[in-house]
């Protein structure tokens, strides 16, 4: 199991691709924070968040991420997620996430439906 | 009066608060400023500051100013229920410590609150030419910008109890899940991270090991995180040892520095099957949610104890499935074997003109250590009867060394001894030390009415003519117990119409509940008493007459006997 997050971005116009690598608690969701402000600060209204390889999620990272999909809603734009363990689908469905944001199951899914060219 | 167009104007510049928008790295600033510039703006005054109340001894906060204006960071009251000016009423602005702290000193001081709850306070100086501010505007507003933050408030609180009822219902879930989804995972591996990571997740933790028992010590499985020791027990003193061995919790609050370098709380479960302490599941770094390292609460302690319930369910489940896989796995193995050693003895009796024969072979377990075979030559029929101390596995893998080796000097027509001095030599040389065989190896030559025989350590032979049961004795050491020992035919007479038995002491050493045995003598008189039956009539009684002995009692030894009579 990976103990630090790392998160690597692939921009594509005004969407970006985040794929977060290990444990998303305080520390991995700031850093996913971080790297969410800069592409909105940025001017990227599309955000998809691929966690193929991330197992593990705390509440504290999930408090971060809502903070991320609230402003995001601010400015209008719209957050997804892909690729999520059943564990962590089912702890975003039961923690609100999924209210807010859409889930699909794989990345190309979500690139069929999401404004990421 | 209060004018509507001035209201109007400052709804407008308070419009970012009531939006909520206000998110940036330090929203209570942004806030803040956001009052700060209407109120210094709607009332011409030439600054001010906003102070906010913080529930510690210092009282109010100072969290905004403007430029011109010298303010203490801290006050701690009173603050005027009431919008205050110097102009209306000098005493009650003097009453409050900050007017004068203030340089220059605030004239006018504006408290924010809700019904009986302060939320803070702006003090504003005005310029010296200037009149009496628009008190009912100032009081409007202030009632506004309170309504504002209380809303604010209210709608954080909301949010925080949405977020922390789904957690708890998360968490329930949770529980419910682990013991779901851990109960179906048999593979220590998977069930391992698996726990690691529902224990990391349930308590918001940044470190995870779990121990599991090995004799008196619990050594690391599995870690998320770096740890310092193999076992928990270099990491804790013999006490608390003995107190996690007991089922015990422990707990470390601060500095615990302990199984994972530098962490500071730590809380370490037992995990209890009803073999005793099975493992331990520690957790260390109780994440918080405003940031850094807090101790685990009682409620920490409650969630990780009633997941380490499941977890000991899980980990017995799995070691009975890995103990069941093992036993099918052996049992594979063992009808294998027992396939290969049925192939290794006869199928069927051989047909030799002139030999009346039968068999009893009964192995005791599902692979057995007697054995026994025919052999045809130039009309002489040559029988082997074999027992291989001990049972099972090792027992038969002899067999199948003795077997390879007994066909091949059979089929080279040898003499009996030199065969019995053949196999002596190659069963003690490939043999472990404690292994032996005792056999029989007969040739029946039916023309000159002749036995001959070797007998090495086994039981002797019966051949039964005239009505008695004459025993051909043994004259030899079992085979592969000593290297040097030689074999030599013994001969005996053989008439026609005598009957051969040959048999292991899984036979006669039968024994019944009483721990009797079926005997020699029994079964000497069964053979004299039965001579004149055909020999597969003789073999049944025999094998009846055992089993009826035992009177139900479970078989001890391999059962092997052969019966040859010879036709005139």
């Amino acid at each position: 199991m990976t103990e630090e997050l790392r998160v690597t971005v692939d921009r594509r116009g005004n969407g970006a691709v985040l794929y977060t690598r290990g444990y998303i608690n305080n520390v991995g969701g700031e850093e996913i924070a971080n790297r969410a402000y800069e592409l909105m600060d940025d001017g990227v209204t599309t955000l998809l968040l691929n966690l193929r390889e991330t197992k593990i999620v705390n509440s504290i990272g999930i408090s971060i991420l809502i903070e991320i999909i609230e402003k995001m809603m601010e400015r209008g734009g719209k957050i997804a997620f892909c690729c999520l363990t059943p564990v962590i689908q089912k702890t975003f469905q039961i923690m609100g996430l999924a209210q807010f944001s859409t889930i699909y199951p794989d990345e190309d899914t979500a690139k069929c439906e999401l404004p990421l060219a | 009066m209060l004018s509507a167009e001035k209201f109007n104007h400052f709804l407008r510049d308070v419009e970012a608060l009531g939006r909520g928008a206000l998110r940036g790295e330090n929203p209570l600033t942004s806030q803040a400023e956001v009052i700060l510039s209407a109120f210094v703006r709607h009332t011409g005054a030439a600054g001010g500051a906003v102070y906010m109340h913080r529930d510690t001894p210092a009282g109010y906060q100072l969290v905004v100013k403007s430029d011109l204006i010298t303010a203490p960071d801290t006050f701690d009251g009173p603050v005027p229920l009431d919008v205050v000016d110097r102009s209306i009423d000098d005493s009650a602005v003097i009453l409050c410590p900050l007017s004068a702290a203030m340089t220059p000193h605030a004239d006018t001081l504006v408290p924010i609150r809700q019904s009986k709850e302060h939320f803070g306070l702006i003090a504003l100086a005005r310029h010296r030419e200037e009149g009496v501010p628009d008190l009912e505007l100032l009081r409007a507003a202030s009632n506004y910008v309170g309504a504002l933050i209380s809303n604010q408030r209210m709608a954080t609180e909301v949010k925080e109890g949405e977020f922390q009822l789904k957690y708890r219902l998360w968490e329930l879930e949770s529980l419910y899940d682990i013991g779901l989804s851990i109960a179906s995972t048999l593979n220590l591996e998977q069930l391992s991270d698996e726990i690691l990571i529902r224990t990391l997740s349930l308590l918001n933790t940044r470190s995870a090991a779990l121990f599991l028992r090995r004799d008196k010590r619990f050594f690391l499985h599995r870690a998320f995180g770096e740890v310092r020791n193999e076992f928990l027990d270099d990491e804790i003193n013999a006490d608390q040892s003995a107190r996690i061995a007991a089922g015990e919790v422990l707990q470390f609050d601060s500095g615990a520095d302990c199984i994972f370098p530098g962490c500071h709380s730590l809380i370490a479960i037992p995990i209890q099957s009803e073999r005793g302490v099975i493992g331990v599941l520690a957790a260390a770094d109780r994440e918080l949610r405003e940031g850094g390292i807090g101790p685990f609460t009682q409620n920490d302690v409650r969630l990780l104890s009633q997941f380490g319930t499941q977890v000991a369910i899980a980990l017995e489940n799995s070691r009975l499935h890995r103990e069941a896989l093992s036993k099918q796995e052996m049992q594979r193995e063992l009808e294998v074997a027992a396939t290969i050693q049925r192939d290794i003895l006869p199928r069927s009796l051989p047909q030799i003109p002139g030999f009346e024969l039968a068999t009893i072979s009964r192995p005791a377990r599902q692979l057995g250590g007697d054995y026994h075979a025919f052999f045809e030559r130039d009309g002489v029929l040559s029988i082997c009867v074999a027992d291989v101390a001990g049972k099972s596995v090792p027992a038969a893998i002899l067999v199948s060394a003795f077997h390879a080796a007994i066909q091949l000097l059979m089929d080279e027509g040898r003499d009996l001894g030199e065969i019995a001095t053949e196999l002596n030599r190659h069963i003690h040389k490939w043999s472990a030390e404690n292994k032996f065989i005792t056999l029989v190896l007969a040739s029946i030559d039916r023309e000159a009415g002749i036995v001959r025989y070797v007998n090495a350590g086994h039981n002797p032979p019966y051949l039964v003519f005239d009505g008695k049961a004459h025993a051909l004795q043994s004259h030899g050491l079992p085979i592969g117990l000593m290297a040097r020992s030689r074999y030599s035919v013994q001969t005996a007479r053989f008439p026609a119409g005598a009957l051969l038995a040959v048999y292991s002491d899984g036979i006669s050493e039968a024994e019944n509940p009483d721990d009797d045995e079926f005997g020699s003598e029994r079964l000497q008189q069964m053979l004299v008493d039965h001579d004149a039956a055909p020999c597969p009539a003789i073999a049944e009684r025999i094998a009846q007459a055992v089993e009826d002995f035992a009177a139900g009692l479970s078989q001890k030894d391999d059962q092997t006997m052969i019966l040859v009579r010879t036709q005139a």
